[in-house]
């Protein structure tokens, strides 16, 4: 992909994850087979083994979210690396060209203020605009997916807030609607006053696929989530339901069983949250 | 936080007057990595009120201090900050505003102290080396000097310095790994470590080009070094020891005789 070119608007893809992917469904590719395939999908000899750069700045580059992209990314048709901006001493190449280098970067969750402010500090916020225009494939989830929005619900400093994003999509995100129950009525407010423009709130599981500032697909690895676009007009919220696919549902048998370890486990998820705030 | 050596942690502890102090760790620069916390905690809570923050598990609960930041810093004795990417961290701190409550804390009278990056941000400029080609960064400000760690430890540093300071980069101190530059106000007072033979350097730009003066530092451990009589570093004197070398001619605005032009050097044994 070369970043000098610019790509014509319908191939800039964002896709946004309120949930899911390797760091929260480690039994579950349907998300990041999804992404991989957007990539597979563009013209091009790299298609068949596009090269894919994960950013786990949010996280504060822990361990955990580095082992498990590798565990989800290296068996499959894909070169997948890490860049970690607090080991950059490992980084080889600049910045520029490692991050205009890529066919997808995908974004780690963790802290969105964190998230937004390292990337500032390093240029990287500039980079990844370069790459989006170029037609890098962007994708992420939770601050990793708020980020590419005009504004999300951070919960950065404890209680959730309005923060602005880099504003790559028109609208706000928020994310994890089913699984961080305190997000949304946060959101849900900041859009009624105005704070935060209207926009979608997502479950985990659900992914939405932006061509340009068009929302294209909306995707899901679970069956049951699903999500809501929400504007306000005059004052008053007017909310219309998502229906996403439900991935891999062509597949025979492909989750069959799956379903209620994923309730289980989201169960577990919800009492940890409750217990220590929010889980990966 | 010295692995194998808690001379400087306990050489800043004395600084501070308080019988047990309260200690808050900030680990930004490293991304708040486990590890570095909890060796935090071994070392200072036995002695300490040992409290650290983290910028980035504040939403799992598990973020250390959980009111507001800026009450908690400003009760503290001693702030420690990380070692790790001084870029990454003041990034991070000004996004949450931590740059300001440190300033006020400065003016306050807690003691600041940190290796590496948690050395760099106090000055006004910083050669930060941490990845690809050698940088010049803004620190908080505090010291209106550069500064330059590690300079031992990479056989290229000592000449990327001068180089900077050459082009314009301000006057500053360069210190090698184990050394720590005690400031009071914004004059330095004590240069201290935690090695026998580390060394620091005050890299100043003469109308010769950049000369680099050795400063005289007093090694911390049990052998007291030639011709002076060091106190232990846990002695409460420590902190007030300097007074009694004002009359040492090696003052840190005064180049010396050692002073060398700019280049690469050896470094002294």
């Amino acid at each position: 992909m070369n970043a000098r070119l610019v790509a014509p608007i319908e191939d800039r893809l964002i896709f946004a994850m309120g949930g899911g992917g390797f760091t929260m469904e480690p039994n579950n590719p349907l998300l990041d087979d999804f992404v991989l395939g957007l990539a597979h999908a563009k013209p091009g000899a790299r298609a068949k083994e596009p090269r894919v750069l994960f950013l786990p700045t949010a996280s504060g580059d822990t361990t955990a979210q580095i082992n498990a992209f590798q565990a989800r990314f290296a068996d499959r048709m894909c070169s997948p690396a890490h860049l970690s901006l607090f080991r950059l001493r490992d980084a080889k190449r600049p910045l520029a060209e490692i991050v205009l280098d890529q066919d997808i970067i995908y974004v780690g969750g963790g802290s969105m203020r964190n998230l937004l402010a390292l990337w500032q500090a390093h240029g990287l916020d500039r980079l990844l605009v370069q790459a989006w225009r170029a037609g890098t494939v962007l994708a992420g989830l939770s601050a990793g997916a708020m980020c590419w929005f005009q504004g999300g619900v951070s919960r950065s400093s404890g209680p959730p807030e309005a923060l602005a994003g880099l504003g790559l999509l028109e609208g706000s995100l928020t994310v994890h609607t089913d699984g961080e129950p305190e997000r949304l009525p946060v959101w849900l407010a900041s859009v009624r006053e105005g704070i935060l423009p209207g926009g979608w709130a997502v479950d985990d599981g659900v992914g939405l696929l932006f061509r340009g500032q068009l929302l294209a697909r909306v995707v899901s690895s679970r069956p049951g989530a699903g999500g809501q676009r929400v504007d306000q007009v005059a004052g008053e919220l007017v909310r219309h339901r998502l229906e996403p696919e439900l991935l891999g549902a062509d597949r025979d048998g492909a989750l069959g069983g799956f379903d209620e370890d994923v309730q289980e486990l989201r169960r577990v998820n919800r009492l940890r949250r409750g217990m220590f705030g929010e889980g990966r | 936080m010295e692995r194998d050596s808690s001379l400087l942690d306990d050489y800043v502890l004395s600084l501070t007057d308080a019988a047990r102090p309260r200690v808050c760790f900030i680990p930004t620069a490293s991304g708040d990595a486990d590890h570095y916390v909890v060796r935090f905690y071994r070392r200072f809570s036995p002695d300490c009120e040992a409290s650290h923050v983290s910028l980035f598990r504040r939403d799992q609960g598990t973020g250390g201090v959980e009111d507001d930041l800026a009450t908690h810093l400003l009760a503290q004795d001693l702030i420690y900050v990380g070692g790790g990417n001084v870029v990454s961290m003041l990034g991070a701190w000004r996004a949450y505003g931590l740059d300001e409550i440190l300033r006020t804390a400065w003016r306050k009278g807690v003691v600041l102290c940190g290796p590496s990056a948690g050395s760099l941000c106090w000055f006004d400029e910083a050669l930060s080396a941490f990845h690809g080609a050698p940088r010049s960064v803004r620190g908080l400000g505090l010291l209106p000097y550069s500064n330059c760690v590690h300079y031992d430890a990479e056989p290229e540093r000592r000449a990327e310095y001068h180089r900077f300071v050459g082009d314009g980069m301000r006057e500053g101190f360069a210190a090698e790994d184990g050394v720590a530059l005690h400031f009071r106000r914004t004059r330095l007072k004590h240069v201290v470590s935690s090695r026998p033979n580390a060394c620091a350097y005050r890299v100043e730009h003469t109308g010769d080009g950049v000369v680099e003066t050795p400063l005289k530092v007093s090694y911390l451990g049990a052998e007291p070094a030639m011709g002076d009589t060091e106190e232990p570093a846990s002695e409460p004197s420590a902190a007030s020891s300097p007074r009694s070398r004002r009359r040492t001619p090696r003052r840190p605005n005064v180049p010396r005789a050692t002073a060398r032009p700019a280049g690469p050097a050896p470094i002294p044994a």
